[in-house]
């Protein structure tokens, strides 16, 4: 079975191609040609590839498979090894150094590594690496990226714990850790910690502070391939775990809809405000996964492709945007359509593709979503005329949406002349990923049965879905215009008192003490007890220190010659007593 | 044919720190060549016996002409092989280290020989009482050792584990003599079958087994008695560090699982279940509490002296569990330990030569200034938390799985738990060395200026390559654990048929 496209995972390849661009060292164009070169073969390879399992195998002495081709697996491999490229164009064009390049390759390649892994054990190993490698990627850039890169590494080290935990029982209690084997993780409490430590990275409301706190620090290009592979990579484990769906991350995917939009709108840093949408966006894909069935799963599996797509090109828009002006905070922007006409565009078939306004392709599949949150999923406590609830918390995460990419656009784009230094429209090395990935959001918007032959269902099939999907018809059509009409009313009615509390100067925090610190609390948790723990560390260490000047107290504190010969002789007569000897 | 040279393992060494004697005499520079060659010759004929006896089955060799049970019996099964190679290899790694690091005299050589020619006695005998010559010897050289250091604190240290470890020799000795009195034998194969004869509820067959346990558990430094380990560990010589907390209590770890299934085998656990139970009681509580006390460290090496402490407790958690699994795992922890502690000590060592830096507070800054030995060094402390797919991960997966197989859920909490502990005090020191901003000595030691005489700017490339080796070798051994599973099959099979 194993052909010369199935003798090797495509991670591995990823992870060669990053070891010779570390090693191509100053020589940055030859580099990026490798990277850039092998993702693109992986894309046209994964394109061809057949589905099934191959290349079965034993790790740790468990049975495995190393590459497993399924149609969800297939889809998302594909748009990671796409975006790969476009990313690694865009780090050649925004002047990354190789070692970083070669980090984040390392990172694409892992996250390959567990979409394409068959059994749970492979899934571990290669999402453990991937957190590791993401860490690195954000530690390469120095500076404030460190601390965070720390915070991040010892949230996905926990999440990472509780999932292998998750792992361990289902296989007690299963006895294989193959996805054959069993319908998802299988038994309450290895649910239960195995949701806990995906949702660690898909950004579960209360476990997502990572995201804004990291995302926005390191280099631009590295900015662009962490918005794409660990939500997702934990959007695929998602729908691994929980295949038939769970009506809790239907809703938690609800609330995360909107609670990423409002707070993405209090922000004025332009990736912090991204990365609170990557959440909020995610959020539809949990809630597609929870939902369960063949529409939501294949609208889930739609808006994680569509989604890489725009939201790599809202980060490669903002990237250009500082990197071209310096400047992060939109405060301090505005006016720049007339100097970057080219990213302008972009920025706007980004936000509208975000946003879902027809004609674009977060239209399509983010209307799989709420479609199936209607027709196939309970109705819930909160109906308002023929709304549902969890169809509601999507339509209004929605209006955030389009609120909060209207100010960006706002602010960055026309809001008065630009008062800074002089703008050099970004570069055309910058332009040609931008304009590839802006094209691909337009095409999938327009020609929807393109994007409808890459999902795992076939929602145009009524045997296939139980309610067959049309993306254009005349309600929907108005459902994306009235989230729009909403979207630019409550900015003209928002406007000034956003901005008022805008003009307190460099006081982000000002913004929302609420969100801001609900968003910080758990981050402040993490580093007050390790805080504690190190004061708890120097009290001993001081003591001890006393302690070995002073050799009296001493005694007190570490066992001498005769005192431990007293606990070996207190142990062996416990031992002894316990064995009923004595 | 095989089977003949079987001795020439604890007798190669001993001969080679005989000639160290006298090549010291003749010429002062020869000690550490004759020990180098003593020590390749050593790690040839263990690879090549380990891998017949891996391949072809247990080799045994009866010293002196006479048969067991009456003469001494020297045996190489699948474990004993791992265990002999790994007591070659890496006593050889260390020899450069310590050669490199502060060559000492004739005594030291001799010393560090008889200590390769204890352990190896340790790990190939079928003999209890054997047992406890070639501990006595490794427990003098591991006293000589650890004073060679010439300071005052190491004087102390050597002289506390001098007491303690006497005692703990001789409270297994009481064992074996219980034991001889109920059976009659001293041979390992022998007493598991005539302990069965006797009975294993029988008072005398019991009482054994606790002074064995507790002897060994003392030379294994499991927690309460662990007390002579944080001070001879800290306070030794850094190359001596390096291999007594690489070596010594491995074997003795390796010496009870010997004990425990040889001798007294899993009947006797079936037979008195408390003796299970007691070990792992004993074995939980020193990981929680190595761990614990891991953390609140202050100086490095004495960090990784008590996170010894915590690893040995999965072992022996491993050991006691008892189902393959859980065997496989300690085996693979046993081992995996052993090169990672070392390596780590070894760079320990490094540090504290290249900046004088020996506490969490001092290592601020170092990666940056040092990127190699910092980068080998978080690896190494990564492979040890049990990051797949490093050795760690596998040797913990296994115990882990072993546990939750046989129903144990406390343990397997703890397992997991420890994990976390694991990393407290490692992010502790990684997040010192790559975050922090460069503490004094680090920064003394790199711009120059107050640096002091003897100090040089860059780490050796002796300890440089050890540390690295053991990095990839800690990967290396966590991605080839299924061939050593396969390896290790028939002799555990044997071992653990009830």
């Amino acid at each position: 079975m194993t052909g010369p496209l199935t003798a090797l995972p495509p991670g591995v390849v990823v992870l060669a191609a990053a070891l010779a661009a570390g090693l191509a060292g100053e020589r940055r164009r030859l580099a990026h040609l490798l990277g850039g070169g092998t993702t693109a073969l992986v894309t046209g390879w994964i394109w061809v590839v057949p589905e099934g399992t191959h290349l079965t195998g034993r790790l740790f002495g468990f049975d495995a498979v190393f590459f497993n081709v399924d149609p969800f697996s297939w889809i998302v491999g594909l748009v990671f090894a796409f975006i790969g490229t476009a990313a690694v164009g865009y780090s050649w064009a925004t002047g990354a150094k190789s070692k970083q390049t070669a980090y984040a390759l390392t990172y694409v390649g892992s996250s390959l590594g567990a979409v394409f892994a068959g059994d749970w054990l492979t899934l571990i190993v290669w999402w453990e690496l991937m957190a590791v490698t993401s860490t690195l990627l954000v530690w390469d850039y120095g500076g404030k990226a460190v601390r965070a890169g720390f915070r991040y590494a010892l949230l996905h080290g926990i999440g990472g714990s509780l999932l292998l935990a998750a792992i361990v029982w289902h296989y007690a209690a299963v006895g294989s850790v193959l996805f054959s084997a069993a319908d998802g993780i299988v038994g309450t409490v290895p649910q239960i910690l195995a949701a806990l430590g995906i949702g660690v990275n898909v950004g579960f409301i209360g476990l997502h502070a990572w995201l804004p706190d990291t995302y926005p620090r390191p280099h631009i290009a590295a900015s662009v391939f962490l918005c794409v592979y660990t939500t997702k990579t934990g959007v695929y484990g998602m729908y691994r775990a929980f295949p038939d769906g769970h009506l809790w991350i239907a809703y938690m995917g609800g609330a995360m809809a909107i609670f990423g939009a409002g707070a993405a709108l209090l922000q004025n840093d332009m990736r912090r405000l991204l990365s609170y949408h990557i959440q909020s966006q995610v959020g539809y894909m949990v809630a597609g996964v929870g939902i369960g069935g063949a529409l939501a799963q294949a609208g889930a599996f739609g808006h994680v492709f569509n989604h890489i797509l725009y939201k790599s090109l809202l980060f490669m828009t903002a990237g250009a945007i500082v990197y071209s002006t310096g400047e992060e905070n939109l405060k301090y922007l505005g006016g720049l359509a007339r100097k970057m006409p080219v990213t302008a565009g972009a920025f706007t078939v980004a936000a509208l593709s975000i946003a879902g306004f027809p004609g674009f392709n977060g239209f399509v599949s983010k209307g799989i979503v709420i479609s199936a949150s209607h027709y196939t999923f309970v109705k819930g406590p909160l109906v308002v005329g023929d709304f549902y609830t969890l169809e509601l918390l999507l339509l209004v995460g929605g209006v955030g949406t389009f609120l909060s990419f209207i100010k960006f656009g706002y602010y960055a784009f026309l809001h008065g002349p630009y008062e800074g230094d002089e703008v050099t429209p970004a570069p055309r090395a910058q332009r040609i990923p931008m304009l590839v990935v802006a094209g691909l959001c337009v095409a999938y918007g327009v020609f929807d049965g393109a994007l409808f032959g890459l999902l795992p269902f076939d929602v145009t099939d009524g045997s296939v879905v139980g309610r067959v999907y049309t993306t254009y018809t005349v309600p929907h059509i108005a459902e994306g215009l009235v989230l729009a009409a909403a979207g630019v009313v409550g900015f003209a009615a928002l406007k000034t008192p956003l901005s008022k509390v805008g003009r307190v100067p460099d006081v982000d925090a000002g913004y929302n003490p609420l969100v801001f610190y609900g968003a910080r609390a758990l981050v402040h948790g993490v580093t007050e007890t390790y805080a504690a723990v190190d004061r708890a560390a120097v009290a001993l260490a001081d003591r001890g220190a006393a302690a070995r000047a002073d050799p009296a107290p001493l005694d007190r504190f570490r066992a001498n010659i005769g005192g431990s010969i007293f606990i070996l002789m207190v142990v062996l007569g416990g031992v002894l007593a316990w064995l009923g000897v004595v | 044919m095989t089977d003949t040279l079987v001795p020439l393992l604890v007798a190669g060494p001993l001969l080679g720190a005989l000639l160290t004697v006298a090549a010291g005499l003749l010429d002062d520079r020869a000690p550490p060549v004759v020990a180098v060659l003593t020590l390749v010759g050593q790690v040839g004929l263990a690879g090549w016996m380990g891998s017949r006896a891996l391949l072809d089955g247990p080799l045994s060799n009866g010293v002196g002409g006479f048969v067991a049970p009456y003469g001494i019996e020297l045996v190489v099964d699948g474990v004993s092989a791992v265990i002999v190679s790994l007591v070659a290899l890496v006593s050889l790694g260390v020899l450069f280290y310590a050669v490199d690091d502060d060559p000492g005299g004739t005594a030291f050589y001799t010393e560090y020989l008889l200590l390769v020619a204890g352990l190896s006695g340790m790990s190939v005998t079928g003999d209890v009482f054997n047992l406890y010559v070639f501990l006595e010897i490794s427990g003098l050289a591991t006293y000589a050792l650890v004073a060679s250091a010439g300071t005052g604190r190491s004087a102390v240290a050597a002289l506390k584990y001098l007491l303690f470890g006497t005692v703990a020799a001789s409270l297994y000795l009481l064992g074996v003599g219980y034991a001889l009195v109920a059976t009659g034998t001293l041979n390992m194969a022998d007493l598991s079958v005539k302990l069965a004869q006797v009975g294993y509820d029988s008072p005398l067959v019991l009482a054994s087994f606790g002074f064995i346990v507790v002897g060994l558990a003392t030379k294994a430094a499991l927690f309460p008695l662990h007390t002579w380990q944080p001070d001879a560990y800290n306070d030794a010589p850094d190359s001596v560090s390096a291999f007594i907390s690489a070596l010594v209590s491995t074997v003795a770890a390796y010496a009870l699982f010997r004990l425990l299934y040889t001798v007294y085998t899993p009947a006797f656990f079936e037979a008195v279940p408390v003796a299970r139970d007691a070990l792992v009681v004993f074995a939980t509580l020193s990981i929680v509490v190595g761990s614990v006390l891991a953390v609140v460290q202050s100086e490095v090496k004495r960090m990784l002296a008590y996170s010894s402490v915590s690893q040995y407790g999965l072992v022996v958690v491993g050991l006691a569990i008892g189902t393959p699994a859980a065997v496989f795992g300690a085996v693979v922890h046993l081992v995996g330990h052993a090169v990672m502690k070392g390596g780590l000590f070894v760079a320990a060592g490094t540090v504290d030569d290249l900046t004088g830096a020996r506490t969490v507070d001092e290592y601020a800054g170092l990666a940056d200034r040092f990127p190699v030995l910092g980068g080998a060094s978080a690896l190494l402390m990564l492979a040890m938390v049990g990051v797949p797919p490093a050795v760690g991960f596998a040797g913990k997966w296994y115990i882990a799985l072993g546990a939750v197989r046989a129903g144990t859920w406390p343990v397997a909490v703890i397992i997991f738990g420890s994990t976390l502990l694991t990393l407290a005090y490692f992010t502790l020191l990684i997040e010192r060395m790559f975050v922090a901003p460069a503490s004094p000595s680090v920064r003394a030691a790199t711009d120059g200026g107050e640096r002091g005489l003897d100090r040089p700017d860059r780490p050796s490339r002796v300890a440089l390559t050890l540390i690295v080796v053991a990095a990839v070798a800690a990967i290396a051994l966590g991605l080839a654990v299924t061939n050593l599973q396969v390896a290790l099959e028939p002799t555990l099979d044997t071992l653990l048929a009830t």
